[in-house]
């Protein structure tokens, strides 16, 4: 079942709703045994483009695919593929129980199966409960139940970890994690990089329905050169010092410290010490990832052209666009 | 397609609305028809009046006049069925559980195949049940008297499932095509209680009591479904019973079958199998419509 094949292609992907044009020719494709976070600020497409691989919304361009096949050929799709969608519906009447118990005989499960959801996610307790009556958690939760009854190979999140206590959210993501590592496929969509950062290992960034970035994580992390931030006791010694040695990247940051790229806490302090300035504090910055999204998702972006899609992913810093990163 | 329907039963068994619907149905049935049966001297009073009656020397004590109940109680009970299948599609839109309904699919098609089926034979559970307690509601009203013959009964039985099965698939068409649960009430209330009755009425004042294009209509061709039968057997049995039926020219016995037609509820209907036919070209139509706009709906 669980054979690797899962892969989603999203090709070229348009939607518009009237004259909204809430998604516009996006391409990626979601390798098996990898989560992907699929990022984007309020109103970026992200539900949409997630519907739309679905089959709940009609592409007015391009294809989504689920194992190069639409979510209509799939024949028994909740096998295939499992979702947690926003603001999902409940009968507010029905039992959590009784809802999981509708959709296992859908899908053609054994009721024995809807037990061992609701002990996957924790609501073998409220179970007998009107879904009605649920916390926005414990709805998130039956909502990843409803996904799990078909032990599906794909899993398709959209802001899974809203509502979700602490616990939950630490919970939700080494459950994806282990998915993931038993060659299955993860797609989950987030606002927050953060939020995600941990759990995923490729990313597709994207702002205004149009792709941003899409690649490994660790490609976006490495893009960004490491930086220091120094507060020493004479500025201008320290920058002297510093360019003698050929660090020439200095520019000043807040707090009165200095930020100083491509380099290392060590050699600045070593440098620092051979140059008798005092340090009063010394921080070695790598990746600032929520800063980077945030700025690749601000508006400076959006006029920019869209990426050569559908080819292994480009950095927009290579494209020429200098000035994020060390930027502060 | 099995296990689309078997969920489709547990949606509906897992909730309170298909029982409350049918509480009220059942009461409705029951009370109208007990009602319309204990209150019946009026009515045999006026047809006994008749040219048709005094001519042919009817003994009013020898016709069935209860037919004109148990049609009447059904086509009132109706309601409900189709009430039940209005809100089939337009609640799980509503409520967005069409999403779960759709993932867990093979495709649209099928589970709206599966829903067709689903309510109709529900609608099927209506119509006995309503039949059941109208049948109950005349024996109780009228003490006994002036019942209908077995195979009579049967025939009207059968019209009456008919009606309820046609009516629910009608309403699971009309609220796929609204969408929303409290729009597809108030649309198939106000057509079902007052827009469709008083159509008929307003037609059939036009015709002169005459078959005409209220008979043609959704709510005229149901009522001409259940009410033809009954019309025709009043007439059949006034033909046989009466004594001087060669004073009765066929022009007076039509008429008197325009007023019995009308004494059943089937205005201005075009006999049985038309109105049947045209019945079930209705709510084919609407539930193509319906099935149609929510094959192409985006759910977002
Ligand atoms: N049914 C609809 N009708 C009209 N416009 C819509 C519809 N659904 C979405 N949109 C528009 O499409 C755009 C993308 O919306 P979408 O819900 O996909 O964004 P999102 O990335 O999921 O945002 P969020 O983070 O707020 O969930 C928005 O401009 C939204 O207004
Ligand atoms: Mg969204």
């Amino acid at each position: 079942m669980h054979d690797g094949s899962g892969r989603i292609e999203v090709r070229q992907l348009s939607k518009n709703f009237g004259s909204v044009r809430a998604v516009a020719n996006l391409s990626f494709t979601v390798a098996p045994g990898s989560v992907t976070g699929f990022l984007g600020p309020n109103g970026a497409g992200k539900t949409t483009t997630l519907r739309m691989i679905l089959g709940l919304v009609t592409p007015s361009e391009g294809t989504a695919t689920i194992n190069g096949m639409p979510h209509d050929k799939l024949g028994n799709p909740a096998r295939v593929v499992g979702s947690v969608l926003e603001n999902e519906g409940f009968h507010p009447k029905r039992t959590a129980r009784n809802h999981l118990k509708v959709y296992a005989a859908a899908i053609g499960v054994p009721d024995r199966r809807v037990e061992e959801v609701l002990a996957a996610v924790g609501l073998t307790e409220a179970g007998d409960r009107h879904a009605g009556g649920f916390s926005l958690g414990m709805r998130q939760r039956l909502a990843l139940a409803t996904a799990l009854l078909g032990d599906p190979q794909v899993l398709v999140l959209d802001e899974p970890a809203n509502g979700l206590d602490p616990e939950g959210i630490a919970w939700l993501r080494s459950f994806l994690r282990d998915f993931a590592k038993q060659g299955r496929t993860v797609l989950v969509s987030s606002h927050l990089l953060a939020e995600v950062e941990q759990t995923i290992d490729q990313v597709v960034i994207i702002s205004h329905g149009q792709t941003m970035y899409y690649g490994q994580l660790a490609d976006l992390r490495n893009a960004q050169r490491p930086r220091v931030l120094v507060l020493p006791s004479d500025h201008d010694a320290l920058s002297t010092a510093l360019r003698e040695e050929q660090i020439t990247e200095i520019e000043p940051a807040d707090d009165g410290r200095l930020a100083v790229m491509n380099t290392s806490a060590r050699l600045v302090g070593d440098i620092a010490l051979r140059a008798g300035v005092a340090i009063y504090g010394l921080e070695e910055r790598h990746a600032d990832l929520e800063n980077l999204f945030f700025q690749l998702t601000s508006g400076q972006y959006t006029a920019a052209p869209p990426q050569q899609l559908g080819v292994p992913p480009q950095h927009p810093q290579d494209k020429g666009n200098t000035g994020w990163g060390g930027q502060r | 397609m099995g296990r689309l329907i078997k969920a489709e039963f547990r949606k509906i068994l897992s909730t309170k609305l298909w029982w409350g619907l049918l509480i009220i149905a059942l009461l409705v049935a029951g009370t109208w028809a007990g009602m319309l049966s204990s209150v019946f001297d009026d009515l045999a009073a006026e047809l006994s009046r008749s040219e048709v009656m005094r001519l042919a020397g009817v003994r009013l004590n020898e016709i069935s006049f209860s037919v004109l109940f148990l049609t009447r109680a059904i086509n009132i009970a109706t309601i409900f069925p189709m009430l039940f299948g209005g809100l089939a599609i337009a609640s799980e839109l509503g409520r967005k559980t069409i999403t779960t309904s759709f993932l867990t699919a093979p495709n649209r098609a099928m589970l709206l195949g599966a829903k067709g089926i689903t309510y109709a034979i529900w609608g099927a559970i209506y119509g006995i049940a309503i039949i059941g307690a109208a049948t109950l509601g005349i024996v109780i009203g009228s003490g006994g008297d002036h019942l209908v013959g077995f195979s009579t009964w049967l025939a009207i039985a059968a019209a009456g499932v008919l009606s309820c099965v046609l009516w629910t698939l009608l309403g699971l068409g009309v609220g796929a095509l609204i969408g929303s649960p409290v729009g597809t009430v108030i649309v198939l209330l106000v057509y079902g209680l007052a827009l469709g009755p008083i159509s008929d009425l307003v037609f059939t004042g036009m015709a002169g009591g005459d078959a005409n294009v209220a008979g043609a209509l959704p709510n005229g061709a149901a009522n001409g479904l259940t009410g033809s039968t009954a019309a025709d057997t009043l007439a059949d049995e006034i033909q046989a019973n009466a004594t001087g039926m060669s004073k009765v020219s066929s022009e007076l016995l039509e008429g008197f079958q325009d007023t019995a037609r009308l004494a059943a509820g089937g205005l201005g209907s075009f006999g049985l199998l038309a109105s049947a036919a045209i019945f079930f070209a209705w709510a084919m139509a609407f539930l193509a419509l319906g099935l149609w706009r929510t094959q192409s709906r985006d759910i977002t």
